[in-house]
């Protein structure tokens, strides 16, 4: 079902628990009564089409508002990509990794395991990590300055500069393989590891992971469905305005 | 486990989408276009060569009655007609045929059933025993040391093709993909110890 601006906030968690996170890191923050979508954000100033756009692709993965979400700025995408971002870096991560600690610490025969689990875990992290600043840092300062050049029709030459020296393609290539050591993890804690005896914490871990992968998959969508096509078409059109 | 293309050919948008919405339900099969328009079929099929084509008769060209013909045998494609008239079903030789009258889960016993089938015919790997052979057993310890293709070929004498097919087939049985990955199995299968990691 189509999230609607006249329907309540909350009517649209109960239908997709997965949403919580999605509006958090929109600032918007639960207990919030009967508000409508439309009254929230208006009252916290959030851009009414983007929040929608947003919240039916991450609820449906069949509705792809491609035209619609082509219309949304750049500047925005990027704005509720970094949050994801933090949330990730800030919440998500630790919070695994803490649980995984807390199994480590409770001491029993399956410790040795339990060392594998966590340092498999930390060096996904440090990739995920990795993977994140370089958007940050090198991706999202292009597409913005992409962006920059569109609307001033002007060749500044600090953006053209950066402009010459990044393509989203390069950046499109390399965006598959970071989610294949979550899978592995998976895998092997539901495959080829016989459970510790906190055997609730042990699934809960399980169930945190593929939470992250899915939330994960709704992110890179944006990123892959949204933001790298509009910016190839911005390429284009830079290249023939400037005849680069 | 093997995905399987469909493709979807009848006029009415209603059946087209209904259809497709059901075959969701099916986790091992991808309905990769509808076609509307009887001209387009063979081309469009021709290209994408689907495992199945659903087709409604009428979307099919007047001499063309037995639709188990070259055109299609040659691509290994399974058909299913679909109509409203159960009649069709013995004009028309093809692999099975839905009624626009059937309910839900008969459609997808009728497409699993096609599925099924296709496996039969194509005896895969994947129904082989899932445990490595002593060869590959030797081979992840090398992956999971942290030695390069090349460093296992040289140590092994076998060429570095050979250790890539080895390698593609140890992931395939395991489902495990990167290196990290493979050396926890290989620590927790005893293949190696935890002090050889570096």
């Amino acid at each position: 079902m189509r999230i609607k601006k006249e329907m309540k906030l909350a009517d649209v968690i109960q239908m997709n628990y997965m949403l919580i996170p999605v509006i958090h890191r929109f600032g918007i923050n639960l207990g919030f009564g009967d508000k409508t979508v439309a009254d929230i954000c208006e009252e916290r100033e959030i851009d009414l089409n983007f929040f929608l756009q947003l919240v039916n692709a991450y609820h449906d993965k069949d509705y792809f508002p491609k035209e619609e979400l082509q219309t949304i700025p750049v500047r925005q995408i990027v704005d509720y990509l970094k949050m994801t971002h933090a949330s990730y870096l800030n919440n998500t991560l630790n919070e695994i990794e803490q649980k995984i600690e807390l199994l480590q610490s409770e001491g029993s025969e399956d410790k040795k395991y339990i060392t594998l689990i966590r340092n498999f875990f930390e060096g996904y992290k440090n990739e995920l990590t990795e993977h994140i600043l370089y958007e940050e840092n090198t991706v999202f300062p292009y597409v913005l300055a992409v962006e920059d050049i569109i609307k001033t029709q002007n060749k500044d030459p600090k953006n053209l500069e950066l402009f010459k020296s990044f393509s989203i393609i390069k950046y499109a290539d390399g965006h598959e393989d970071v989610e294949e050591k979550l899978m592995d993890l998976k895998i092997i804690m539901i495959k080829y590891l016989a459970p510790p005896e906190n055997i609730t914490l042990y699934h809960t871990i399980i169930q945190d992971l593929f939470k992250l992968e899915e939330d994960l998959n709704y992110h890179s969508r944006i990123e892959d469905k949204v933001l790298i096509p509009k910016i190839v078409l911005m390429e284009k059109s830079i290249q023939n305005l400037f005849q680069i | 486990m093997n995905r399987y293309t469909i493709i979807i050919a009848d006029n009415s948008c209603l059946i087209r989408n209904g259809l497709r919405s059901i075959l969701q339900k099916l986790e091992n099969v991808d309905v990769v276009q509808s076609i509307d328009q009887k001209e387009d079929v063979c081309e469009i099929v021709d290209q994408l060569k689907p495992d199945i084509l659903i087709i409604n008769p009428n979307m099919l060209n007047e001499d063309c009655t037995n639709v188990k013909n070259s055109f299609f045998q040659s691509r290994n494609i399974s058909i299913i007609l679909l109509s409203d008239h159960p009649n069709d079903k013995n004009l028309y030789q093809a692999d099975t045929f839905i009624d626009y009258q059937d309910n839900q889960n008969i459609i997808i016993d009728k497409v699993q059933h096609i599925i099924h089938q296709k496996i039969e015919l194509v005896p895969t790997k994947q129904k082989s025993n899932e445990t490595l052979s002593a060869r590959e057993k030797n081979i992840l310890k090398h992956i999971a040391l942290g030695l390069t293709n090349k460093e296992i070929a040289d140590q092994l004498f076998i060429s570095i093709h050979t250790v890539v097919t080895h390698r593609k087939n140890i992931t395939q049985k395991l489902g495990i993909k990167s290196v990290s990955g493979l050396t926890v199995y290989a620590i927790l299968n005893n293949l190696i110890s935890m002090d050889e990691v570096k």
